[in-house]
Formats: C-alpha cells, sequence, structure tokens
C-alpha cells in the first residue's frame, strides 16, 4: 500500500428530494483513500455510504465539495469524460452481481475491454486467466442464468478488474450469497488485492467484509464516525484504538 | 462489445413479444404492399383510359379554338407540326379535324360530333379503335365509312352494315350531305363519345366539309418517363408560340385533381394503418426497454456511452424490422404477382363511367420499385419514430437512476 491517494473527498455533502421530502445523505464528508488499500465504508441503513460509493465511481454528482480520483475533480468534469472515467479508471462490483443476461461470463468479463476498444486476441488474453483466477474454468461460455450467485458474482469481479482501473468500488458484494461462498469471494478480492495491487473499496453491513477489511470507515447521519487502521491500530488520524 | 450480437440475443430474449412485433410489422407492410401497387394501378389505368383513348397526353389547337370552337379556327399546315415532333423521340402525333352535325338513318336522327383522324398515325396516339365493338375501326381504303358511339348507335338504331346520312355546314358555307356506312360500333369509351360521337376517315371529312387543309387538333402521345407537365412543355417547346399547347391535366383539370386527391388518400391510409402499427412497436419497445432499464444502467455505469446504448436498441428495432420486411414481402409476392396479372374482375361494374371516363373491366395492380418503396420507408420511418422515445429514455437516463428502478 502506498500513500498516493486514490480517492479524495473534502467537505462533500449530497441533498436529493425522495418525493417531496428533502433527504440530506452526506454533511461534509472527508475520505481520502489512498493506492493498494482494501477499505470498508460501514454504517447503518442511510448513513451515505452507498451515496459516498455514487459520489466516488462517477454516477453521481455532489451537492457541494469535491471528488477527486486520482486527482481529477469528477464535478468539474461533463458527461462524456466521467463516462469514460468510470470505464478506463473504475471497476464496478454491484451487490446484484448486474450482469448482462444475453452475454456469457466470457462475454460478460471481457465487456469493459471491449468498450476500450481492445483488440479481440488481447481481451482473450487478459480475460481469460482472469476467469481461471476467479475460479470460472471451463464455465466462460455460460450465460448468467447458468451460473449460482456466487458465481455471477466472480463474473463481475472478473469483469470489474479487467481494465486494471484505479479503484474497485463494491456495493455490498456478499449480500445476495451464502456465508461460506461470501468467504470465497472476500479470499478472492483480497488476493487480487495483495497480489495485484489492486484498490478495493466496499460499502458492507457484512461483519465479515469488515472483518477483513484492513481499514474500516465507519459513517453515521452522512459523517466519518469512526475510521480504523487495522494494520497500524491507529485512527486516520494516528489516535491509537 | 459487439453490439449486433447483444442486440439479436435481446430479440430472442423474449420470443413472443417479438414475434408478436414482428408479425404487425408484416402484416402491415403485406397489406400497404398489395394496397400500394392497386391505387397506382387504377390511377394509371385511369389516366391511360383518359389519355390513349381519346384526348391523348398532349392537344395543340389553333389559338382561340378552345374557347370557341370553330371549324374555321384550324392550325394551317398540321404537317408541318406532326414533322416537328416526329423528330422528338416517343412523342407520336396525329392530326384531326373536328366539326359538328347532325347524323340520320331511318327515322332517327341526332347532334353529333364529327371526329376526323389520319388513321394510321391516329393508331400510334389512341387506342379508340381496340374499342370496337361491333365491326371493324376504319380503313382508309373505304372513306365512306364510319365508326359510332355506343349510345349513338342505340339512338340511331344502326349496327355495322347501316347507312348513315351525316349533314352539316360546309366551310364554303354549302350544306354538306353525304350517306356514309356504318363499319363499327365503338363500346362504352367516355360519355361523351358514346352518346354523341362519329369517327371517320380524314379525307372524307375534307371532302364533305370543303376542307382541303388544316386541321383542328393535334393529338400527342408522351413517353412514360415524362410526366404530363414535362410532356406539355417538351410540346411546346417544339412546336413553337403561335399554337396552343395542353397537357391533359389542363385540359381535363377536375379529373386530374381527383387522381390527385385519390393519390393523397393512399398517403393518409398508409399513416393510419402504420400509426396503429406504431402505437403496438411503441408500447413493444417501451416494454423492452423498461424492463431492462437497470441493464442500461450497469451498461452506463462501466462506461458505455448514450449514442451505444441508442445503437443497440435501434439495432433491435432493426432487426425486428428487417425480418418484418422479409415475411412481408414473402407474403405479398403471391398476391402482388395475382393483382398485376389477374387482376380484380369487376364483372358488370366494369364500362361504368366515372367522372365521365369509362372504367375497365379488370383492374390491376403496378408493382414497380418506385410503389414499392413507399410501404418500406414508411415502416422504417414509423419504427423510428415509435424507437426513439424509449431509446432515447435509456440512453440519457442516469446510470444511478436506472440502477435504482424497480
Amino acid at each position: 500500500m502506498s500513500n498516493t491517494p486514490v480517492i479524495e473527498l473534502k467537505g462533500v455533502t449530497k441533498v436529493y428530494q425522495q418525493g417531496k421530502i428533502e433527504v440530506q445523505a452526506l454533511r461534509g464528508l472527508d475520505l481520502t483513500i489512498n493506492k493498494g488499500e482494501f477499505t470498508a465504508i460501514c454504517g447503518p441503513s442511510g448513513s451515505g455510504k452507498s451515496t459516498a460509493l455514487n459520489l466516488i465511481g462517477a454516477l453521481d454528482d455532489a451537492t457541494s465539495g469535491t471528488v477527486k480520483l486520482e486527482g481529477n475533480d469528477l464535478s468539474t468534469l461533463g458527461r462524456k469524460k466521467r463516462s469514460h472515467i468510470r470505464r478506463d479508471r473504475i471497476g464496478f462490483v454491484f451487490q446484484a452481481y448486474n450482469l448482462m443476461p444475453v452475454l456469457s461470463a466470457y462475454e460478460n468479463a471481457e465487456s469493459v475491454l471491449a468498450l476500450q476498444g481492445v483488440p479481440l486476441a488481447e481481451r482473450k488474453a487478459k480475460v481469460m486467466p482472469l476467469l481461471k483466477e476467479v475460479g470460472l474454468e471451463g464455465m466462460e461460455g455460460r450465460r448468467p442464468d447458468e451460473l449460482s450467485g456466487g458465481q455471477q458474482q466472480r463474473v463481475a469481479i472478473a469483469r470489474a478488474i479487467a481494465s486494471s482501473p484505479a479503484v474497485v468500488l463494491a456495493d455490498e458484494p456478499t449480500a445476495n450469497v451464502d456465508s461460506a461462498t461470501a468467504e470465497k469471494l472476500l479470499d478472492i478480492m483480497e488476493k487480487l488485492n495483495k497480489e495485484h495491487g489492486v484498490t478495493f473499496v466496499f460499502s458492507t453491513h457484512d461483519p465479515r467484509v469488515m472483518k477483513r477489511a484492513r481499514r474500516v470507515v465507519m459513517l453515521v447521519d452522512g459523517r466519518v464516525d469512526a475510521d480504523q487502521h487495522k494494520e497500524s491500530g491507529e485512527d486516520a488520524q494516528g489516535v491509537p484504538q | 462489445m459487439n453490439v449486433f450480437k447483444m442486440a439479436w440475443r435481446n430479440v430472442l430474449r423474449n420470443r413472443r413479444r417479438s414475434v408478436v412485433t414482428i408479425a404487425a410489422m408484416a402484416f402491415a407492410l403485406f397489406v400497404e404492399l398489395l394496397y400500394a401497387g392497386l391505387i397506382p394501378g387504377y390511377l394509371r389505368a385511369m389516366e391511360e383510359d383518359i389519355t390513349q383513348l381519346e384526348i391523348g397526353d398532349v392537344q395543340i389547337h389553333a389559338e382561340g379554338y378552345r374557347e370557341t370552337p370553330s371549324i374555321y379556327t384550324a392550325i394551317p399546315d398540321p404537317d408541318a407540326v406532326t414533322a416537328k415532333l416526329d423528330a422528338l423521340e416517343g412523342y407520336p402525333s396525329a392530326a384531326r379535324l373536328l366539326g359538328g352535325g347532325l347524323a340520320a338513318s331511318g327515322e332517327f336522327s341526332a347532334g353529333i360530333m364529327l371526329r376526323a383522324v389520319d388513321v394510321e398515325r391516329d393508331l400510334k396516339v389512341c387506342k379508340v379503335a381496340g374499342k370496337v365493338a361491333k365491326g371493324a375501326w376504319l380503313d382508309p381504303a373505304n372513306p365512306k365509312g364510319v365508326v359510332v358511339g355506343k349510345h349513338l348507335a342505340r339512338t340511331l338504331a344502326v349496327e355495322p352494315g347501316s347507312e348513315v346520312l351525316l349533314l352539316s355546314q360546309a366551310t364554303d358555307g354549302s350544306m354538306a350531305n353525304d350517306l356514309y356506312e356504318v363499319v363499327g360500333v365503338l363500346g362504352s369509351v367516355a360519355e361523351a363519345t358514346d352518346r354523341a360521337t362519329i369517327y371517320m376517315v380524314d379525307d372524307a371529312f375534307r371532302d364533305l366539309m370543303v376542307m382541303p387543309t388544316g386541321a383542328h387538333q393535334i393529338v400527342v402521345s408522351r413517353p412514360r418517363t415524362a410526366s404530363a407537365a414535362e410532356a406539355g412543355d417538351a410540346v411546346a417547346a417544339a412546336v413553337g408560340e403561335d399554337l396552343e399547347v395542353k397537357n391533359w391535366k389542363q385540359l381535363m383539370p377536375i379529373i386530374a385533381q381527383m387522381l390527385d386527391s385519390v393519390n393523397g388518400i393512399i398517403y393518409i391510409l398508409y399513416f393510419i394503418i402504420y400509426v396503429a402499427v406504431g402505437i403496438l412497436v411503441l408500447n413493444a419497445m417501451l416494454m423492452a426497454v423498461f424492463e431492462r432499464i437497470k441493464e442500461f444502467g450497469v451498461l452506463k455505469a462501466i462506461g458505455a456511452g448514450p449514442l451505444r446504448v441508442l445503437f443497440v436498441i435501434f439495432i433491435e428495432a432493426a432487426i425486428q424490422t428487417m425480418t418484418a420486411m422479409a415475411i412481408g414481402f414473402a407474403a405479398a409476392l403471391p398476391g402482388m404477382w395475382w393483382l398485376s396479372n389477374k387482376g380484380i374482375d369487376f364483372g358488370n361494374v366494369g364500362g361504368m363511367n366515372v367522372m365521365g371516363v369509362s372504367m375497365r373491366k379488370i383492374w390491376y395492380g403496378i408493382y414497380e420499385p418506385s410503389v414499392l418503396a413507399g410501404p418500406v420507408i414508411m415502416l422504417v420511418v414509423i419504427v423510428g419514430m415509435a424507437v426513439l422515445y424509449p431509446a432515447i429514455k435509456a440512453a440519457w437516463i442516469s446510470p444511478v437512476e436506472a440502477m435504482r428502478h424497480r
């Protein structure tokens, strides 16, 4: 893990309308995530963790404050540029897998590379070993409805990391799978983090994820309530826990 | 990501819906194709009946003749005019002499219109000779032979072989009268012809009316590639300014307007049928897009631009439209063949007069590329319009909003 910041949030607020009610999801969030981190953003429902992940993923705009990804202020970028940043620098793993049902495991895994215009042979050379690494060797041609939930989430992980993004954002990745599968998925992501240096940021309630994460950021009411770096045993400000 | 492969698989994904959508498009195209050929067939037949039977595509008169027809208002040198037109490719022409008079046979008599033709040249311009129902057409070797309109023959109680006395005033002021033999009786041509026209050989008219030179009318036929207006302009340019040149639409403006309005009705009916199909396609595409809105959200989240999403949806619609076209054409082909070769037989209704023009007994369809293009283009436009809204909605929706969609 280096000290190069990949994600920087400063004074971020997010207000959105829920019918006639105005909801303040984030209230001045400050957060920096460095390259190679394996971080879990936790908190109760409505604490703002999914909103934070959406802002980091350039999927949504902050109401105020700055969100930077590798130094780029996302709020200043247009739709097209943000779309390119999502394609080239961010990998997504969703709670409901969100694979394209008409594409095979291989086609789903290579989809981001295809969007980038990577040639077929190069895509194949990159994706086939990845599918093997996530334990899907021999299942490349299966469609999502021919795979279990855990297998689908492995495809989603392969899709997320295929283009070597700066960060993989995983929104409740273990919520829809059983314990054994959840542990296996976490093994895979932990291995990718340790061996390939892929930065992972999770939004989760799952204690298994929090246990494995090397940094746990606790959000309450749209602000950081606690930020624990487990390896050092200190919080982000260096205060012993 | 292969957009075509993805679109194709999406079409196959909900087969029942795709089949219903394709079937609706194919059925509409099938109906439109048959219908599109029938109406121009009717219009063209009507135009041909108007122009080729009697009046030609273009007529030339001496200035003032049409306003006040007079035997003295003649084109002085019709041979020179027809010679100029002979130099134009595809514009055969024939001079005619016209006059009024009285015909009598036995105890019966009637006011008549005499129409004298250069038999050989007229055959190249008009097809009235083919409308002889009894007897034969005029023969230059028999200048005393005349052909009588259908109803006039009944009024005068004549048939081929009967004698008929023609009376008129000759150009020199003398009484023109002579006996002629009815050699033929026409079938139904047009109201005026049926009731009061007698065709005769031009030399016989010159003898009867003491009119050694000139002609009252030159009738010109046009090539099918030229419109009536283009033909009129070409003829006018060839013959010079001292003669009056009118195309058939100028000669019969009410019928021309009626035919044009029938043409407009085709497009209104196209529109009505296709709007119904458009609503079905819109409904199908709305369902297809909105039940997959989450997928489009994911596509956008992983970096697909709106144009790519738009493209996927349009390719899906294109696949369905092209399949429908293939089915629609395949289904319509036998019908098109039947309508263009056998036609619809109107039986006793055939021969009925519509605005003074006799309707044909058999109505044929015309199936040319230009006729078939209309329904195809309309289908593509309507499907394109129906798909536009759901496609734009899916393409420009925010990924977060799309992924939250239930």
